[in-house]
């Protein structure tokens, strides 16, 4: 396969037109230089009406704002943004402009044909002669190209763009029949700019003390036992937890079977240590997990598809006991927001956090109870990122609150001798403490929507306060 | 018998908020040495705004003020008067800071608040039964950063530079049926140093410890809560004494006297005070 080194030759050649939908995935993250690579070719060529599917949107896509402001975007389909351009949709967004899915959600609309692209864009970081791709080799080695799995398989025509020619790659993860054209380039980003979640165990007290009572209730629950799966966030206390666990495995001689979705130091040390059999990784997190993925068999690169696709009955979070998440917000009917504030701007979004709460045999949220002298705990929240049926347990500072829906955990705890309250009266407390927030985001001009992974409208986005 | 004593700024509104949330049996709200001139005022104005709203289910609450020849020892102990709190915690306590703390509250015609006297210089170290035997006195805790530095030597993680001033002190607060109170582990980050230095407070029969982290309460509390073997012992200590009516008996080949059966009902009560699972 002969590489373009040309982006405007291979958009020639490609014929994209006005209303193209293109696609790009995430795994580099705040590091990526590849969207922008792309959007300057299509801004210079003034192609309007565009329909982008990219998995992730960060502040380094600067282009693709300039883009927006200009009025070239139709539509937006994403799992997750923050930034300027989520700042964007939040104040100037148009009813639908922007689409919100989950992990799972995106790979299940791909093959569906719900996510129709036409051009798959796929920044590769190392690429053989014959189209074979890794994310294990190469300046800007990434990892896992888990998000990018179903754009390869489905799209019309794919596109790797690389920093990176071999003669041969063994082991690829993207496999050279499923590429139609590989474009090379001088870099397609930075890795270390991969690191830009939290990434570090939280040593605040009140997520110490937060993360402590999680490890209680897995207890009390009897969770933590020989082939136990278990999933966590990247968020502070979610890796105190995880940090916490690994001394428990430790101490008690337990092995999981598997620890999966987006993977971090914390979990390559538990590989290593023998403690956990698998790692399945969606996403390396850093540059550790890199490494472990290249050196370690177990240590396994899954697609989204077969991380969290709801119609795949083989996707490895079907057979997760617990999942440990985080939450902007929570109510009282235990939906969680994760995708805006209480003023409407867009601060994130699901990336897999609907797809784990819903699978998981138990679906845990660890958040402080107040956060910047904001209650966490509302009547209801500004925006429903995963609905309170698939919610467990709340586990804060001042109590931990079991769902009503699940009285089979309430009564396992209340055997145990663990002390709950109800999410109401935890709401109370934290009123008692700083007073019930006066005003809540008005919802009046919707900028777009969360769709559920099974590809339901969820909830409505609006324009922020 | 609170185990654990949990020094929170005065002047940090979180912390204070959330002083019920970290598990401390006790916390010392620290207007000396934690809050620097500026924030002075600050510390005093938030902690009485917040006890006097927040008085349901906190912790037994102590003030570090600021030693009694300092100027803002006054406004401290001003910004006091009427708060629901449990005791003051004195620095550089000596028999002559208690006696102008005894006569500052006489002044105003107030009854003294309780006392846990810091003890951080050498010559507090040699005084310590007359400063424990001081009627206001509740418990003797030691100031070990202070105390080091008085000494001219530097800490180390033996904690060599302290070893007598711990064991004088326990000696001393026993002698005076009082509590002591160990000096709390420095390193916020260091939870192999933090064990070892608890082992340690434990070793020298410290009855409880300070912190100055949050996230040192836990290790703090476990460390001074009698362990279920050590309850079981008890038990059956005082269970074997019961069925003979004897001071004096053995049990699995051990001499048991008065002192030991006396330990062992201390045990069962700490652990009752404590939570440990009792029948």
């Amino acid at each position: 396969m002969k590489p373009y080194k040309d982006i405007a030759h291979l958009f020639d050649d490609l014929g994209i037109r006005h209303g193209a939908s293109l696609s790009f995935h995430h795994h580099l993250r705040n590091g990526d230089a590849v969207q922008n690579l792309v959007l300057d070719e299509v801004k210079r060529r003034n192609l309007k009406a565009l329909d982008l599917y990219p998995s992730a949107v960060f502040p380094v896509h600067t282009t693709l704002l300039s883009l927006l402001k200009a009025g070239h975007i139709k539509r937006l389909t994403t799992n997750y943004l923050n930034g300027p351009v989520a700042d964007y949709f939040a104040t100037h967004g148009t009813p639908d402009m922007l689409r919100m899915q989950s992990h799972g959600g995106r790979a299940r609309a791909i093959i569906e044909g719900d996510n129709a692209i036409d051009v798959a864009f796929i920044a590769a970081p190392a690429v053989d002669r014959e189209g074979n791709a890794t994310g294990l080799e190469g300046p800007a080695a990434c990892g896992s190209l888990g998000y990018a799995m179903e754009d390869v398989k489905h799209a019309s025509t794919v596109v790797l763009i690389t920093d990176t020619l071999v003669d041969r790659l063994d082991g690829a993860q993207i496999i050279g029949a499923d590429v139609d054209h590989v474009l090379l380039v001088n870099s397609i980003g930075d890795a270390t700019g991969i690191l830009s979640g939290t990434l570090s165990l939280t040593r605040d007290p009140i997520g110490v003390k937060i993360a402590r009572t999680a490890m209680r209730l897995l207890d009390a629950l009897d969770v933590v036992n020989d082939g136990f799966s278990f999933q966590s966030g990247a968020g502070g206390i979610s890796l105190r937890v995880v940090d916490m666990l690994h001394e428990k495995m430790k101490r008690d001689h337990i092995r999981a079977s598997f620890f999966s979705g987006g993977i971090t130091a914390y979990h390559v040390t538990m590989l290593e240590s023998g403690l956990v059999e698998t790692l399945y990784d969606v996403q390396c997190f850093d540059l550790e997990a890199v490494a472990s993925l290249k050196r370690n068999a177990n240590h396994i690169a899954i697609s989204a598809d077969r991380y969290a696709n709801p119609r795949n009955d083989a996707r490895v979070i079907a057979t997760l006991d617990c999942v440990i998440l985080g939450a902007t917000e929570i109510d009282t009917d235990f939906n969680v927001n994760v995708t805006t504030d209480s003023h409407n701007t867009i601060i994130g979004g699901s990336g897999g956090h609907s797809d784990t709460a819903e699978d998981a045999g138990l679906s845990i949220i660890v958040t402080p109870l107040i956060k910047g002298r904001i209650p966490v705990i509302k009547d209801r929240v500004t925006t429903i990122t995963t609905p309170g049926s698939t919610i467990d347990v709340l586990i804060t500072e001042r109590g931990v609150a079991v769902n009503p829906a699940r009285s089979d955990i309430q009564t396992r705890l209340d055997k145990a001798g663990f002390s709950t309250t109800s999410i109401t009266d935890l709401m109370r407390t934290a009123h008692a403490l700083c007073g019930v927030p006066a005003t809540t985001a008005r919802q009046v001009n919707p900028v777009g929507f969360v769709e559920s992974r099974h590809g339901k409208r969820l909830d409505t986005l609006y324009t922020k306060e | 018998m609170a185990r654990s004593y949990l020094f929170i700024p005065g002047d940090v509104p979180r912390m204070l908020q959330n002083m019920d949330v970290f598990e401390a049996d006790a916390v010392i709200v620290d207007f000396e040495d934690a809050i620097a001139t500026h924030t002075k005022d600050e510390a005093r104005d938030l902690t009485r705004a917040f006890i006097t709203k927040h008085h349901e289910n906190l912790p037994d609450i102590y003030v570090r003020v600021n030693a009694v020849e300092h100027d803002d020892f006054m406004r401290d102990i001003d910004a006091l008067f009427g708060l629901d709190i449990t005791g003051i915690v004195l620095p550089k306590a000596d028999t002559h800071a208690l006696k102008r703390y005894r006569e500052t509250f006489e002044k105003k015609g107030e009854h003294p608040l309780h006392l846990i006297a810091l003890i951080e210089t050498p010559r507090a170290c040699l005084d310590m039964l007359a400063i424990a035997d001081y009627p206001l006195v509740r418990a003797l805790m030691l100031g070990g950063e202070d105390l080091t530095s008085a000494l001219a030597t530097a800490r180390t993680n033996a904690r060599t530079e302290i070893a007598t001033a711990r064991g004088l002190m326990v000696l001393a607060a026993a002698a005076a049926g009082i509590d002591s109170i160990d000096t709390p582990y420095p390193v916020v980050d260091h939870p192999e140093g933090l064990q070892a230095d608890i082992a340690q407070s434990v070793a020298f029969g410290f009855s409880a410890k300070a912190c100055i982290h949050p996230n040192h309460v836990d290790a703090v509390n476990r460390a001074f809560t009698p362990s279920q073997a050590a309850v079981d012992e008890a038990r059956r200590i005082l269970a074997m004494h019961e069925k003979t009516g004897s001071t004096r008996f053995s049990l699995d080949g051990n001499m048991i006297d008065k002192p030991i059966i006396e330990r062992a009902k201390n045990v069962i009560k700490q652990a009752g005070i404590h939570g440990r699972d009792l029948p």
